[in-house]
């Protein structure tokens, strides 16, 4: 048996085309306590293509699990649409959109939290076929022995608890999982943050063959941003809410169009002694405002180097605009992002 | 050079578990000298933390140090009373760590905190704590000082919270500051705000700093000198450049190359290290990363190397080291990170093992196996624990083997 049978023969898509997911004016605020309201999802905008990875980075508390979550539809969006595949996620419920679901899996964070430790591997990997009624019997467990192998696990593995497993195995029977029902899109939120680093390449080579292999498209969120950028076509910033800048991975390094991720970029540590030596950080006073009650116009103006405060960063959001053929940026002075803040060392 | 403040001379650490003993460290020496950053890299499991609980007598029970000196000072740490030690213990030596909120007392406030650290100890003068309690949150950059010393753990955010831990260990004006993985907790720009504070008391006041950490790229920026662990030993130790430039650990090597880098061409394929670490309990025979290393040779599998001197101040423990590889396994262009890809060399299989691989076939390809190998049947039958352990996936093996023994 072949992994070929997974999914219909694969066809490379055309670059152009409709998007295969499309999110318009996102909105997810949570109620907390006395009248607070917690903005975590503020108006995002984005389309993915199919076959393509967009990354998408932020810090904690930015909002870009509840983004995963309302694009897999496991939260319930305050207002605006999930387009998957032509259809509006957001208008249906019940049994129509379980249909849907089949389309959209996740892989998680954390492979300890996300596998049942009383279930055996072989049933966590064809509970999404059990579910949705579509192989029994001997037909399952030999859908699951080869899900198994597709990941790279002994197939005879299927007896065994998750506990017999390391890290980045358990990540691939989260993998194993997701891929059950053949699904147009993963969501991967944070999914080797918590694998050690030669574990981590592992996992990210299983994720780029198998997008090859299978013709998934990937929404990749994760804090490291040197990990986003090495498995995106596209990478998407995040910031308390709402999407700052949207670059293709390729150009994201050499230049910057928002202050945020300039300072993002400046603060990862290279491992190389020599390039950090000339490093120049842009260093971001303080931290992250809480989204309950997030600053005025620009959410960044509070720490933002370049800011005009007082003045228009204060009182006007930025729109996100198109600055430069294919990147987007939300700040009112892309221009002096390139003149004022330094160079980046070692860009190439 | 001057003399070390701290040197680890063959520290060796187990933990005795019911599974056996778990040799976390073995073997360990290093040196700290004055105003020096030393980082010590790894990945979990990699001994790296232990080796600093070791320094600092923090073991705890089933775990203990097994063998081995730690001198401070003239003073041997591992033979000093337990009072002795205490009075080492953040006041000539701190320590932060990782989690800075379950390091804390949720109900204390952070000044009483600060200031009990330095009333364990009688460095500091009675009078001169309250206002050095302030004075060490301003150092640490924590903004409203005077007000936020009031404030209680959860009031503070996680960067602010390793800043105040930082100032506890601060307080009695330590020689050595151990920080265990103080910035993996915290967001990438947090993280640059504490590595560019740790860079600062370095320089301002000559503190020495050990940095234990999983991520090379923070031990690039903020260390001058490096140890690499892997398995509970140290498999290569040098200054930061060459370490980062001119690897000679196989290890060290497929650790550079395995990561994403942010500055880096995307396009290129991670090589990745296949495999996991090894079990602490029963580490493999040789040298503990023959079953990863795509270099290995003969020599490997019978015989541990040693951490020895290679020239320039680097030490590495390999018995082939990579400017070997390059020369004659062509290393510079390798692509497959296969055990064993490089130099052709597969290791001797040993029972078990040939059992392990007989487990991942289909049950009549073992059986089919096993008949074309009479040897291998009659091992089998005599080595209950690998017959159990095939028994697992194929029990109608156990049957061959009993048809075997009868058939004699």
């Amino acid at each position: 048996m072949t992994s070929a049978t997974l999914t219909t023969p694969v066809t490379r898509p055309e670059p152009t085309g409709e998007p295969l997911l499309r999110v318009v004016d996102a909105v997810k605020h949570f109620h907390i306590g006395v009248g607070g309201w917690l903005k975590a999802v503020d108006g995002v905008n984005f389309e993915i293509m199919p076959g393509e990875t967009l990354g998408l980075v932020g810090e904690s508390g930015c909002g870009k699990s509840t983004l995963a979550r309302l694009v897999t539809q496991l939260l319930p969006v305050t207002s605006g649409q999930v387009i998957f595949d032509g259809i509006d996620l957001t208008t249906l419920r019940g049994e129509k959109l379980r249909q849907q679901r089949k389309q959209l899996q996740m892989i998680f964070q954390d492979p300890y939290a996300s596998l049942d430790p009383r279930m055996t591997i072989g049933d966590i990997i064809a509970e999404p076929l059990v579910n949705f009624g579509l192989l029994r019997g001997r037909h399952k467990d030999a859908k699951v022995q080869e899900l198994l192998k597709v990941v790279g696990l002994n197939p005879y593995f299927n007896n065994r608890y998750p506990h017999e497993f390391s890290g980045g195995q358990r990540q691939r029977i989260g993998i194993a999982r997701a891929l059950a029902l053949n699904p147009k899109l993963i969501v991967c939120d944070e999914p080797v943050s918590a694998l050690d680093v030669s574990i981590q390449a592992q996992i990210i080579n299983l994720l780029e063959d198998l997008q090859k292999e299978f013709n998934l498209t990937y929404l990749f969120i994760a804090h490291d941003l040197s990990v986003v950028r090495h498995i995106s076509k596209r990478v998407m910033v995040m910031y308390l809410g709402k999407i700052v800048e949207v670059s293709p991975s390729e150009e994201l390094y050499t230049s910057q169009e928002h202050p945020y991720t300039k300072a993002l970029l400046s603060s990862i540590p290279v491992p190389d002694p020599r390039i950090e030596s000339q490093r120049r950080l842009i260093e971001l006073h303080g931290e992250i405002p809480s989204p309950m009650n997030p600053p005025s116009g620009c959410h960044f103006h509070t720490r933002c180097p370049i800011a005009q405060v007082p003045g228009i960063c204060a009182d006007e959001e930025p729109p996100l605009e198109e600055k430069a053929p294919g990147r987007f940026a939300a700040c009112h002075f892309s221009e002096k992002v390139r003149t004022e803040l330094t160079a980046l060392p070692g860009g190439a | 050079m001057s003399r070390p403040i701290l040197e680890v001379k063959n520290l060796s650490t187990s933990f005795f578990t019911d599974d056996g003993e778990v040799k976390a460290v073995r073997n360990v020496s290093f040196e700290l000298f004055p105003g020096e950053t030393l980082g010590i890299v790894g990945e979990s499991g990699c001994g790296k933390s232990v080796t600093a609980m070791s320094i600092l007598g923090l073991v705890q029970r089933p775990g203990k140090i097994v063998s081995g000196q730690i001198m401070f000072k003239d003073k041997d740490l591992t033979k000093v009373s337990a009072e002795e030690l205490r009075q080492v213990r953040g006041r000539d030596i701190a320590m932060i760590f990782q989690d800075p909120l379950s390091s804390m007392n949720p109900v204390l406030r952070i000044g009483f905190q600060i200031d009990e650290a330095m009333k364990a100890h009688n460095k500091i003068q009675k009078d001169d704590i309250a206002p050095r309690g302030i004075e060490l949150l301003k150092q640490v950059r924590v903004p409203d000082a005077e007000r936020r010393i009031k404030d209680y753990p959860h009031q503070f955010s996680g960067g602010m919270r390793q800043r105040a831990m930082i100032a506890m260990g601060l307080s009695n004006r330590p020689e050595v500051l151990i920080a265990d993985e103080p910035t993996t907790a915290l967001d990438v720009t947090v993280q640059a705000q504490i590595l560019e504070l740790l860079r600062d008391l370095n320089q301002d006041m000559g503190m020495s700093i050990i940095l234990i950490t999983h991520n090379l790229g923070v031990v690039a920026g903020l260390c001058k000198r490096v140890v690499v662990m892997y398995a509970g030993e140290i498999v290569e130790e040098g200054p930061v450049e060459q370490i980062f430039e001119n690897p000679q650990h196989p290890y060290t090597w497929s650790l550079l190359r395995s990561l994403p880098r942010v500055d880096s061409n995307r396009q290129e394929r991670l090589r990745s290290i296949e495999g996991l670490p090894p079990d602490l309990i029963a580490p493999p025979p040789g040298c503990e990363f023959n079953p990863r290393c795509p270099f290995r040779i003969e020599k490997c599998f019978s015989e541990d190397p040693e951490l020895e001197p290679i020239g320039n101040a680097q030490h590495v423990a390999c018995w082939v080291t990579m400017t070997r590889a390059f020369a004659e396994m062509g290393a510079a262009t390798i692509t497959d990170t296969r055990p064993g890809a490089a130099s052709g060399v597969r290791p001797p299989k040993d029972l078990l093992e040939v059992v392990a691989d007989l487990r991942t076939l289909a049950e009549p390809e073992v059986l089919e196996t096993l008949a074309q190998d009479p040897a291998l049947l009659e091992k089998l039958s005599q080595e209950p624990a690998a017959l159990e352990r095939l028994n697992e996936d194929h029990p109608a093996v156990i049957e061959k083997v009993i048809e075997n023994l009868s058939d004699d």
